[in-house]
């Protein structure tokens, strides 16, 4: 009988063993596998040239912290400054020329009738109003037919939640292709990573009053929005855009 | 056998059995540990962290009372940190190396399961271990490095170990049940709601036995020895004084492990921002859509747990299983659940306790279900459906780990660091390699109430920090971290930059600010690359 038994288990504690050893190896090949702290390329702490080392100051240890709240999602964000936005002064006559427009995009699989969403007035922070394009730096483009002159813009990438998108760029151009006479309107692509030149103008909050720039009068046919995805997602949202301006003289 | 009889028994599950439940605890094990550092470091996992840190490079540990629970967590990392010759630089500590003590505790709940086959029955104890390995709450929570997965695991351990006690009298069970409960105590505060509930279906579930349960068997167990119960009194309080008391250099430990409860009644009666409506676990547990995400779900496990207990109760379909065990289990679950929603102080996590005890009912649940099948092809269509709901849970349990580890639409994430903020570090440390003083650079951090967690997990490796909770009098340095809502404007004076603002939480934002030649450096050893 005892022989019977271990003739019946010995292979079975073998494949019990066997995997359990497996797991094991794999869990700690994982481990191994992950990237360790600190990466490769940091920096020794040498000395600096001429012998001078830095001054080591022993700060306090950072105070502990329990649970933080967790705060509920929704289209009701309140806008994180609670200073009200001044008035920008244009000339008269001026109309929003954006839904008169040609709009395309750098996302091809971006449907035109979504597009049309981006000029239709409506700014809601639902999810029906917004499109989404693909990670990376994007742009929308307008084709306004002929030049204009353009005194202010209003971007709402979208403010159901308080984000702030990344490489936020304005340009217009001469050219669908963004070749000729090229200039730049508003750039906060501080670091440079969406290509275009370091930008000097500061980050903000996405709110239910869009981003309003002063375009200064510049004459241009062709206008082009960048982004770069937001603190909250890779994807780049846009939930309307308005351009006003008149016709070039 | 009367199932809720007394009979003595060593032996708790046949060996195919158990080479199945360890298969399935193997292959957990590497699914479990794949990408574990995929989400960032939670407020409370960096907490723990930092704290396991000062032990493992100081040697120190002292019990706090007023927060951040019990010291079975960090010597846990300590021993197994040890073992397995972790480097002694805590610089080089990973995400993975901590989450993945956690996940050994998780894979423990599969393991201790043979201890109670003959409980809850073999082919119940297969169903329970399948149901642990794929629930999304168990799979989620065992890859976080906080207390919780520790506390399921001892009282499992001691629930495990009371109920070999209860079967064979050996005083050896009773020592372990003992040691279960030290551990428990020593783990986090609420082990006392896993006490009192099981000491309540206990008392219960004797009555039932005695006056409801027409089968009740004429025989008698022996009577319980006063002196095995002393000597596990005995080793929970001496597991408790050895881990409070940071192994006899923090007198005080053992009280502060009693004054602890003034704070935590404090929070528990609504002092806290963690307060929610009873239903708050069931919502997540059972059904959880926030727009454009999926629907998420474990009610499978409460249904078949509801069904488990009804056997039980009935007695009917629980075959090889103890009617009376089961029973038990099902006052515990049930009661854990009640008092847990009735709480009003409410973490996601603290769920675990009694979703435990929901999955071990649902594997009784399963397999009276498919005894109640009498024809064969109706057994085979039940059980390929269970199949396939075992099979939504791991899909779940995958996507809640993935795709949606960090996502506020996943039911399990809560006050999670946004994955942005680990833009912000990769950004600091590459300035800390343009700057002159490397590693040494001096950073401030400035946020109210020192909201800047899990920085100084993530910033550990730079030497230079000042955190705090206010802007300083002098608050330049050549990097600075501050909190949006300070409205600092530290840029005005054209010294700095400010280069950007991350996302700490959803709706919690920090901005960088960079010294200006420190960033004209920056921009020139980082040119962009292309997408």
């Amino acid at each position: 009988m005892t022989n019977k038994m271990n003739t019946t288990y010995n292979p079975l504690r073998r494949s019990m063993t066997l995997s359990l050893l497996s797991g094991l190896a794999v869990a700690v090949s994982n481990l191994l596998l992950a990237p360790n702290l600190p990466a490769a390329d940091a920096p020794k702490d040498q000395p600096a040239a001429g012998g001078m080392v830095p001054l080591a100051i022993k700060l306090p240890a950072p105070a502990f912290k329990g649970t933080p709240k967790d705060l509920a999602l929704g289209p009701n964000v309140e806008p994180l400054s609670d200073k009200p936005r001044a008035p920008m002064m244009v000339p008269p006559g001026l109309k929003n020329i954006a839904p008169g427009s040609k709009v395309t995009c750098s996302d091809k699989n971006v449907p035109a009738d979504n597009l049309a969403k981006l000029t239709d007035g409506d700014k809601d922070a639902s999810d029906q109003s917004i499109i989404f394009l693909r990670k990376g730096t994007q742009w929308v483009q307008m084709d306004f037919g002929s030049p204009q002159e353009i005194f202010a813009l209003v971007i709402w990438h979208a403010h159901n939640m308080a984000k702030v998108y990344h490489d936020v760029i304005v340009q217009v151009a001469d050219d669908a292709d963004f070749i000729e006479n090229v200039r730049t309107i508003f750039n906060n692509d501080q670091d440079n990573t969406s290509g275009l030149g370091v930008g000097t103008d500061r980050e903000y909050f996405e709110t239910y009053e869009g981003k309003l720039i002063n375009a200064k009068g510049v004459k241009a046919r062709y206008i082009r929005f960048y982004s770069k995805g937001s603190t909250e997602s890779a994807l780049n949202e846009y939930t309307e855009l308005e351009v006003y301006g008149r016709p070039a003289k | 056998m009367e199932n809720s009889g007394w009979k003595p028994s060593a032996s708790a599950i046949c060996h195919p059995q158990s080479a199945i439940l360890i298969l399935l605890a193997g292959l957990a094990l590497a699914l479990w540990s794949v990408a574990l550092d995929q989400r960032p470091m939670h407020n409370d996992e960096a907490v723990n962290g930092i704290k396991f840190g000062q032990l493992w490079e100081h040697g120190g540990y002292k019990y706090d009372p007023n927060e951040y629970h019990g010291p079975s967590l960090y010597y846990a990392t300590l021993a197994l940190s040890r073992l397995t010759g972790a480097p002694q630089d805590f610089d080089q500590f990973t995400e993975s190396r901590l989450r993945f003590t956690t996940v050994l505790f998780g894979i423990g709940l599969i393991l201790l399961l043979p201890l109670v086959a003959d409980g809850l029955g073999r082919k119940a104890t297969l169903w329970a271990a399948l149901f642990t390995a794929v629930s999304p709450a168990v799979v989620f929570y065992s890859r976080y490095y906080i207390h919780e997965v520790l506390l399921v695991f001892f009282s499992f351990l001691a629930l495990a170990a009371g109920w070999r006690y209860w079967r064979s009298r050996k005083i050896g069970w009773a020592l372990l049940a003992g040691a279960g409960v030290g551990f428990m105590h020593a783990t986090k505060e609420t082990f006392l709601i896993t006490l009192v509930a099981a000491a309540l279906a206990l008392g219960f579930n004797q009555l039932w036995n005695r006056w409801l349960d027409a089968a009740a068997p004429p025989s008698r167990p022996p009577r319980l020895k006063l002196t095995h119960l002393a000597a596990a009194f005995a080793v929970w309080l001496g597991v408790a004084l050895i881990l409070f008391s940071s192994v006899f250099t923090n007198a005080a430990g053992p009280l502060d492990s009693v004054r602890t409860y003034l704070p935590w009644l404090h929070r528990a009666g609504g002092g806290s921002p963690h307060i929610h409506s009873w239903s708050f676990y069931l919502h997540r547990l059972l059904f959880f859509h926030v727009a454009k995400g999926p629907v998420w779900s474990e009610a499978l496990i409460l249904v078949l747990a509801v069904l488990g207990a009804w056997a039980a109760f009935a007695r009917k379909g629980l075959a090889d299983a103890s009617g009376s065990f089961v029973r038990f289990l099902a006052l515990y679950t049930f009661a854990l659940t009640a008092a847990y929603s009735l709480i009003s102080y409410k973490t996601p996590w603290c769920l675990m306790s009694f979703w435990h005890g929901m999955i071990l009912l649902a594997g009784v649940g399963a397999a009276a279900l498919l005894r109640a099948m009498k024809q064969r092809f109706l057994r085979l269509a039940v059980g390929l459906l269970l199949l396939a709901g075992a099979g939504h849970l791991a899909w779940q349990a995958r996507l809640a780990n993935t795709a949606y580890a960090a996502d506020p639409r996943n039911p399990y994430v809560y006050a999670q660091t946004s994955p942005d903020l680990l833009n912000l570090v990769s950004r600091v440390e590459a300035l800390a390699r343009v700057h002159p003083q490397g590693r040494q650079m001096l950073v401030k951090v400035m946020a109210p109430d020192s909201d800047f967690w899990p920085l100084p997990w993530y910033l550990r490796n730079l030497k230079q920090k000042d955190w705090c909770d206010q802007m300083p009098a002098d608050p330049f340095a050549p990097v600075m971290i501050v909190s949006a809502s300070l409205h600092a404007g530290l840029d005005e004076k054209k010294t700095h930059v400010m280069v950007g603002y991350f996302q700490l939480r959803p709706q919690v934002f920090l901005e960088l600010y960079v010294d200006l030649h420190l960033w004209q450096a920056y921009l020139a050893k980082n040119p962009p690359e292309p997408d």
